[in-house]
């Protein structure tokens, strides 16, 4: 589904050549929901870019479906920590935008963004500007503008890293509540333990400087998961106690 | 921000206090001092101004006057605004675009419009296409910057969303770095109509037979301080409404820009 392989990323600075990213191999099956997790300033976003296609990796290539990589493409949908929606363009217009500008029909794409804004619970808000959304309601365009398009796969750069802590659980049981409901690859990058853990069908931790794999975790638990439930508990202890020797 | 009507009720009368005022120190100024031997009290202008609408000056009424210069600004004014949008997006948005045309628009830029007006008499003539060069430039310099600095301002995760949704380069240009630049493009759009409407005047003070600029030029070649007044007069309110105009315009088309 998707495969990297060997991927590495080198900057240019003033001291020299920078590593950022160092032999990153990963495969991530169909309908498989991967959170790449690691401490805060690590390579995540650069990896998540480089299969988005806006980045190109130093060495090394990705696949999505065995098709090479090399630059963004609408099979990939990408939802973003920063607030990425089209400020200028209601939440329909937003959500529409993917399908309008490969050239789909008003009326087919109109039902097809209507879908997606039902399903991520927007309805009643179709003609509201970003501006007059919430933090999580943005968020929740985000990932119906990204369904819209049909993507193959969903790239997630943290995209509830900015909401407060309860808006954040609440968006954690929506988008699972949303994958459960339409299955789609997913490429999660987090800093955050517990939504690791709530939401990954495997966790990949990754170390810093260079950013390289350190460890994988298949987790297993029954869903929709219980943040407070003594195996899941267990889990966040042991990937924590791991991640915690990286540092 | 959410005013109360009562606070837009204080700046209305605000305004007016000082407009009052002003006219009011005029009118003791003219009547007390040596100064009414200069000039007309506001009483006269405002009296004059209103018979102007239907007594003509020279060949034409006030408003035909307005009319005149009005038309000529509108139409460089949107030759400058389509020229001027279109090069300083494509400036900010492509680099070897940007390569090209910035040093030369950086040199012809900080050049007064007026500057212009021996070479363009030269090139065009004393008819209305020398008016219309001359306004352009005005205009033109303004809105290419403002948007160029728009579409270089653009936020870059705005343009690898539109990528990654399948826009291909030009779309994401119309469709994101053009919209997300209307701020600035409206910036810019503002200044312009203003230094427009100041270069119509010195356009037609050149040579013209109509046009307030001309009112200016003929009441000074007789020494008619009250139709000078006048002529300021006309030029001012088009001025202010133009500039309303404009903001209301704004208001409308980015909305989106306004937050809460």
């Amino acid at each position: 589904m998707i495969e990297c392989k060997g991927l590495k990323k080198t900057f240019q600075s003033e001291n020299g050549a920078f590593e950022v990213v160092k032999n990153i191999d990963l495969k991530v099956k169909e309908n498989e929901f991967l959170v790449l997790f690691g401490p805060g300033q690590c390579g995540k976003t650069t990896i998540l870019n480089m299969i988005a296609g806006l980045e190109t990796p130093s060495e090394g290539i990705v696949t999505v479906n065995g098709k090479e990589v090399h630059e963004p493409g609408p099979e990939r949908g990408v939802v973003y920590q920063t607030i990425s929606l089209f400020p200028w363009l209601t939440v329909m217009g937003n959500v529409e935008y993917g399908p309008k500008v490969r050239g789909i029909p008003k009326e087919k794409r109109r039902a097809t963004a209507q879908h997606y804004i039902d399903m991520v619970g927007l309805q009643g808000f179709e003609k509201s500007f970003p501006v007059q959304l919430s933090g999580g309601m943005k968020q929740r365009a985000g990932i119906a503008r990204a369904y819209a398009n049909n993507p193959i796969v969903m790239l997630m750069d943290e995209p509830f890293g900015a909401l407060d802590a309860q808006t954040r659980y609440l968006m954690q049981k929506e988008l699972e509540r949303i994958w459960e409901q339409e299955k789609r690859t997913v490429v999660f990058v987090t800093n955050n333990i517990e939504e690791a853990v709530y939401l990954a069908d495997r966790i990949v931790v990754l170390a810093n400087r260079p950013t390289q794999v350190k460890a994988e975790y298949k987790i297993n638990l029954p869903r929709p998961r219980n943040y407070v439930d003594p195996e899941f508990l267990r889990l966040r202890m042991e990937i924590t106690d791991a991640v915690d020797k990286t540092l | 921000m959410i005013k109360s009507q009562k606070e837009k009720i204080q700046r209305v009368l605000a305004g007016l206090f000082s407009i009052g005022a002003f006219l009011a120190l005029w009118q003791w100024a003219v009547v007390s001092t040596t100064l009414g031997q200069l000039m007309p009290g506001p009483i006269t202008v405002i009296t004059s101004f209103i018979q102007a609408f239907s007594v003509p000056i020279g060949t034409c009424t006030i408003q035909q006057h307005v009319g005149w210069s009005l038309s000529r600004v509108m139409i460089a004014y949107l030759v400058a605004a389509v020229v001027g949008i279109g090069l300083g997006v494509l400036m900010g948005w492509n680099p070897k675009i940007e390569a090209i045309f910035k040093p030369l628009y950086d040199i012809i830029r900080p050049i007064p419009p007026i500057a212009w007006i021996p070479l363009s008499i030269v090139w065009f003539g004393l008819g209305e296409m020398t008016k219309y060069f001359l306004i352009f430039l005005s205009a033109f310099s303004n809105i290419t910057l403002n948007a160029y600095e728009g579409a270089k301002s653009v936020d870059p995760v705005l343009m690898g969303a539109s990528r990654m949704l399948g826009a291909n380069r030009t779309q994401t240009l119309l469709t994101v770095v053009l919209p997300a630049s209307m701020p600035f493009i409206f910036a810019g759009l503002q200044v312009a109509i203003s230094t427009s409407w100041a270069t119509v005047v010195a356009a037609e003070m050149v040579r013209s037979t109509e046009g307030v600029g001309w009112v200016i030029v003929s009441a000074q070649d007789t020494n008619d301080m009250n139709q000078t007044l006048v002529g300021i007069l006309a030029i001012g309110i088009v001025g202010f409404i133009l500039a309303t105009i404009m903001r209301g315009v704004e208001t409308r088309l980015c909305k989106w820009n306004k937050s809460e």
